[in-house]
């Protein structure tokens, strides 16, 4: 399962599984549809917070994905990839399910978390998510959770600063490497990406060298996660000088 | 209109609280032109409406919070996630992930609430 080749292909956080879908798979259609059905049918009844607690600017969901080892990804269905392990509108709700979920850095496997503004769903076919791109930052194994909770609670604080623009977070748990990426709606919004960028620079504490790329989704779409991230680093000026797709 | 009148009853208020944030670095002020203080501010009011923001230290207070000591009545069971790996006994540093950060030391007095877990 986990070899050297593995890694290499894991450009990329999160939504990597759907990629691989959504480009080998015939009836990718048919298991969208599925998708759809099995979220629509998961009733929501309103998640508030409770009296005294200290409300979120939004309610956030949290989801966990793992790749089953052995198994190509398109032969599972979307309901035993990603799961969602539920939703919270304070502050101290967020600590309930936190509080009692491991960290990013003792997960197993080839396994994600994602936290998302309840109503997206993680994956780059969702209407908030369709123009969108993400920060994509790798992390050496041993940092992931520090940087994780650090993530999420800028995310969950409002400190990013950008309006509507974040739609949620993923920390991706990886073989050689772990990745964190936060999502936003609009990709060509340069004010926005570089606000995202700077804030996470001050936010996560990083070490002077670490590498930032930022990855619109349409680049995920048309390039799966087959890329080792040294092409990574230049898929962008391919694309527009050359239009590959 | 009754709007306007009550409009320009508005009392006028003292500037809020002032809240003190211990910079250690130069990197922690908010690049450019943002409207917002070092560390974040609570409820701001931007353009966009008012904003609800909380910086790390707050959130982190309110981890100590009572009611976050009980999972969430729906939380689903995915061993290795949101409960120990169902094929091997948990081991003492798992169950030391599930309660605690590595930054804070077990508190003690926390054993029941990873009982209450499943």
């Amino acid at each position: 399962m986990n070899n050297k080749f593995d890694a290499l292909k894991d450009d990329d956080s999160g939504d990597h599984d759907q990629n691989e879908e959504n480009s080998t798979q015939k009836d990718g259609e048919k298991e969208k549809t599925e998708r759809d059905k099995s979220q629509s049918s998961s009733k929501r009844k309103a998640v508030v917070p409770g009296p005294a607690e200290h409300p979120l600017q939004y309610n956030y969901t949290f989801w966990y994905s793992r790749r089953t080892p052995g198994r190509p990804t398109s032969s599972q269905s979307y309901e035993q990839n990603i799961k969602q392990i539920g939703t919270f509108a304070s502050v101290e709700q967020f600590w309930r399910f936190y509080s009692h979920m491991v960290r990013p850095g003792d997960l197993t496997g080839h396994s994600d978390f994602h936290l998302f503004k309840e109503g997206i769903k993680p994956m780059w076919e969702d209407d908030a998510n369709k123009n969108g791109g993400k920060w994509i930052i790798r992390l050496r194994k041993g940092l992931a959770s520090r940087c994780w909770e650090n993530l999420i609670l800028a995310m969950l604080g409002e400190q990013f600063m950008v309006g509507e623009e974040i739609c949620g977070a993923v920390v991706s748990v990886r073989f050689q490497e772990d990745i964190i990426s936060i999502w936003n709606k609009t990709a060509s919004d340069q004010a926005t990406t570089a606000r995202i960028r700077d804030t996470l620079r001050r936010v996560l504490n990083l070490p002077p060298n670490t590498i930032m790329e930022y990855k619109t989704h349409t680049d995920s779409i048309k390039m799966p996660g087959r890329l080792g991230p040294q092409r990574l680093l230049f898929q962008n000026l391919w694309k527009s000088r050359l239009n590959v797709p | 209109m009754s709007g306007g009148s009550s409009c320009s009853q508005t009392p006028s208020r003292a500037i809020p609280a002032t809240r003190r944030v211990v910079l250690s670095d130069g990197v922690q002020l908010p690049p450019g032109d943002y409207s917002t203080t070092p560390g974040g501010t609570l409820f701001s009011t931007t353009p966009g409406g008012t904003r609800i923001i909380y910086d790390r230290k707050f959130l982190m207070e309110c981890r100590n919070s009572p009611v976050t000591k009980t999972p969430p009545r729906d939380l689903p069971t995915i061993p290795g996630v949101t409960s120990p790996a169902s094929n091997e006994p948990p081991t003492e540093a798992s169950q030391n992930h599930l309660r605690n950060s590595p930054e804070d030391k077990p508190a003690g007095g926390e054993e029941s609430q990873f009982e209450m877990d499943i």
